[in-house]
């Protein structure tokens, strides 16, 4: 397990850290072998002291370039407290895992005090994440429900775009 | 005004959006919002084309960045 790391001089004694892990499985992953890789994580997360705050299943996403050969990926996000040296144990399994095709971690808050945070995961919670969630075609369709962040032009409430740019003469876009 | 009179002329400057509205938080995943701060090509848009201040604009870069690791959003984007 996690060598016990010391950890850093920023650190309050009993407070932990909040980490985000995104990891990307191959598009032809099937729910089956994600229900393991996050079940593997979550044990890693658990058995390192950390508590998991939150699992997403973003669905198969195209990816903004290829990784791995691949064009596509099933995002999954994970939410969790831990302290030093619980990202390495994390990472190092999800290296190992071979559906794993990019992982990537942030500290999101550093000296967070744990009784403040609530769990969103339960058993049923945990097992819907195995599942990926629809995909990008069906959401454009319309034939799903929005993504955590809802996608691209879905929107169309508040046009970001006008309002940031609305102003401008010529479009910035062009100037590239 | 005078400032300006050397330069093409361009609209007043307008306010951090980010200031304005506390709603509107910047988050790597969010990539539908990064994508009205980065250009056709992946570059980033400079602060004063978006009216950004400078803290949000290095929350924005630095979004970016993230955004970029996990395949959100493009490093670049060539004519391939």
């Amino acid at each position: 397990m996690a060598e016990r790391r010391l950890g850093s001089s920023r650190d309050i004694p009993g407070r932990t850290r909040e980490y985000e892990t995104i990891f990307i499985l191959k598009p032809d992953t099937s729910s089956e072998v994600i229900g393991q890789a996050n079940a593997k994580i979550r044990g890693v997360i658990e058995a390192g002291g950390g508590r998991l705050l939150k699992v997403e299943n973003w669905g198969r996403r195209k990816l903004a370039y290829e990784v791995k050969k691949q064009l596509k990926g099933i995002y999954i996000f994970f939410d969790y407290l831990g302290g030093a040296g619980l990202v390495e144990e994390v990472e190092r399994n999800l290296h190992l895992t071979d559906a794993v095709i990019r992982y990537y971690t942030i500290k999101a808050a550093e000296n967070v005090d744990a009784a403040t945070k609530t769990s969103t995961v339960t058993d049923e919670s945990f097992a819907n994440a195995s599942v990926p969630g629809p995909d990008e075609e069906a959401i454009a369709t319309g034939q799903a429900g929005a993504r955590p962040f809802g996608d691209e032009e879905e929107e169309g409430a508040f046009d970001f775009e006008e309002a940031v740019f609305g102003k401008v003469d010529e479009p910035i876009r062009n100037r590239g | 005004m005078d400032q300006d009179s050397g330069r093409k002329k361009t609209s007043r400057r307008r306010a951090c959006k980010f200031c304005a509205d506390e709603n509107l938080v910047i988050d790597y995943k969010n990539a539908g919002l990064l994508k009205y701060f980065i250009t056709d090509r992946g570059k980033l848009v400079p602060r004063r084309l978006t009216g950004n201040c400078a803290k949000h604009q290095r929350a924005i870069a630095r979004a970016v960045a993230r955004a970029r690791m996990i395949a959100l959003m493009p490093f670049a984007v060539t004519g391939k």
